[in-house]
């Protein structure tokens, strides 16, 4: 990994907290590594951490798989629309680094809005 | 019926995703992505599935899905054993503990392997012969298991095709005693 483990989790730990401020309905955020690993998480996850950070690494890279098998280039979001809440999921770039930031939120929370969100996460990281 | 399934599973590094792209008649579907682990000595690793699909002959076409390895996608391990014609646990002799590795395997399949066609292939095993397959055996008879064990090298083939072997003989092993088989 070519930049220090602490200072992207220090990053990526501003970017949960401002996420879970900007979206009305947001429940948790999470930060991982596209390998699984979790970065910073805020909020009240409903389920482990490591946990969540595996899966959504898996989600990330399915979707990269299956965008890339049906030529559509590279995905965007990723969003799992259930029955009380979704989640909704974003691959991005911080300095040359990948990491998948997924947003948990609850039925009152507007999909444009936490996709509008998830859009501006390098943004804030890079300011943070 | 449906193509029939076979999982590929077992650890980090061992030779899931080399082993169903030596079958694959078709270029396998892959989810690797960069490695951060320092723990893991490898650049990429699978995090998804790998997907890939083999005609045996006569129109039979198998459907090969891997796992990744590490134990925190342990439910994409389940996720895809769902189904499942006969589970191939891959190992690799040359980590650190390969006995609790298998162990590790043993554990998480353990409701489906009593009536799961299965085979465990060994890696590695000319650079580190220890433990030995017999070692493995042992481990896999104390749980009252009979799952055959192998000396395998995932990136050939022939190996590849060995443990698929070795599977579909227990199918029509099964089929012939009247067994009934895991997959619905």
């Amino acid at each position: 990994m070519t930049m220090d483990r602490n200072e992207m989790t220090r990053h990526a730990q501003l970017a949960a907290e401002a996420l879970m401020a900007d979206v009305s309905g947001a429940r948790a955020v999470l930060v991982a590594t596209p390998d699984g690993f979790d970065l910073a998480h805020a909020g009240a996850l409903p389920l482990d951490a490591s946990r969540l950070a595996a899966m959504v690494s898996s989600m990330a890279a399915l979707g990269d798989a299956a965008s890339r098998e049906a030529a559509i280039g590279q995905p965007h979001c990723m969003v799992v629309d259930s029955s009380a809440g979704r989640l909704v999921m974003r691959s991005v770039q911080w300095r040359g680094e990948p990491m998948v930031v997924v947003l948990l939120a609850d039925t009152s929370a507007l999909l444009g809005m936490v996709l509008n969100a998830l859009n501006g996460v390098e943004r804030s990281m890079g300011t943070a | 019926m449906k193509d029939p399934k076979i999982v590929f599973t077992g650890t980090p590094g061992a030779g899931k995703t080399t082993a169903i792209a030596a079958l694959s008649d078709t270029p396998p579907v892959t989810t690797d992505v960069r490695n951060t682990d320092p723990s893991l000595a490898k650049s990429h690793t699978t995090v998804g599935l790998d997907f890939g699909q083999v005609d045996l002959g006569d129109g039979q076409v198998v459907r090969l899905f891997g796992t990744p390895g590490q134990l925190r996608f342990e439910f994409m391990w389940q996720i895809l054993a769902a189904d499942a014609l006969a589970l191939v646990i891959l190992i690799d002799n040359s980590r650190p503990d390969p006995l609790s590795d298998l162990v590790d395997y043993l554990e998480a399949y353990q409701t489906l392997l009593p009536s799961m066609n299965a085979v465990i292939g060994v890696g590695r095993t000319l650079e580190c012969p220890l433990p030995t397959l017999d070692e493995f055996s042992d481990i896999v008879g104390e749980r009252g298991l009979v799952v055959p064990v192998l000396a395998v090298d995932a990136r050939e083939r022939d190996d590849v095709l060995m443990l698929l072997d070795v599977v579909l003989a227990q199918v029509e092993a099964r089929v012939d005693l009247g067994v009934e088989a895991t997959q619905e």
